[in-house]
């Protein structure tokens, strides 16, 4: 296993964690709170700290290359589903003019999210699967 | 879809048994990209073709063989 796999397997592990945290939280103390147990994806920043100097060759950069831009491609569309899920609910929906303050940071982390949990689960697929160099 | 095959396996063996870590450390590549090529589960690009077929002192096309089905080659010329 190499220093891109690890790191996808920690993004996904702290994925676990979150979602996990999130439903026991829930119970007790309900939706708000409870999405507090997502701030435990940061630790998926420490994954900068794996593999330092390890080598990576044309089949990694490649792997990662497009594992990025699934995780873009994903991370937009979060981004726009919920910018737009948000005003079909406040404004189309419920006819309401005023947004909670919060919404807008909620979905800028929500697209982060996204984007990092895509490319670590576009990652292990990738290498798990038949590949092309980036100039074939 | 075209598929590239190769007989690195067989001209490892054919070289004093070389590994996979000494090939890959002399084409410039990891181990695991080598484990992904003798499984034919990556296509190399045509610069790591030619570096892998120079630690043999072959020619490309004596190390990998393009295979193209006739249903994309299109009908054989007369």
């Amino acid at each position: 296993m190499n220093a891109e796999q690890k790191r996808a397997w920690l993004g996904v592990a702290t994925m676990t964690a979150c979602v996990v945290g999130y439903l026991v939280l829930l119970p007790f103390f309900g939706p708000v709170v409870a999405t507090a147990a997502f701030a435990l994806y940061g630790i998926n920043g420490f994954a900068g700290f794996i593999g330092r100097g390890e080598r990576a060759d044309e089949r990694d950069r490649s792997i990662g290359r497009r594992a990025t831009l699934g995780g873009a491609m994903a991370s937009y569309m979060a981004f726009i589903l919920g910018c737009m899920g948000t005003w079909f609910t406040v404004f189309a929906w419920q006819g309401r003019e005023l947004v909670w303050v919060h919404v807008l940071g909620m979905i800028t982390v929500f697209g982060g999210i996204v984007f990092f949990f895509t490319r670590s689960v576009a990652v292990l697929v990738l290498y798990g699967r038949h590949t092309e160099p980036d100039n074939a | 879809m075209p598929k590239i095959t190769n007989c690195i396996r067989r001209f490892r063996f054919d070289h004093d048994e070389m590994t996979q870590e000494e090939l890959a450390n002399r084409a410039g590549v990891t181990r695991q990209t080598i484990i992904a090529l003798e499984a034919g589960k990556y296509t190399p690009s045509l610069s790591l073709a030619f570096r892998i077929a120079r630690v043999f002192n072959k020619r490309v096309e004596d190390v990998f063989q393009y295979e193209v089905s006739l249903s994309e080659d299109g009908p054989p010329s007369s």
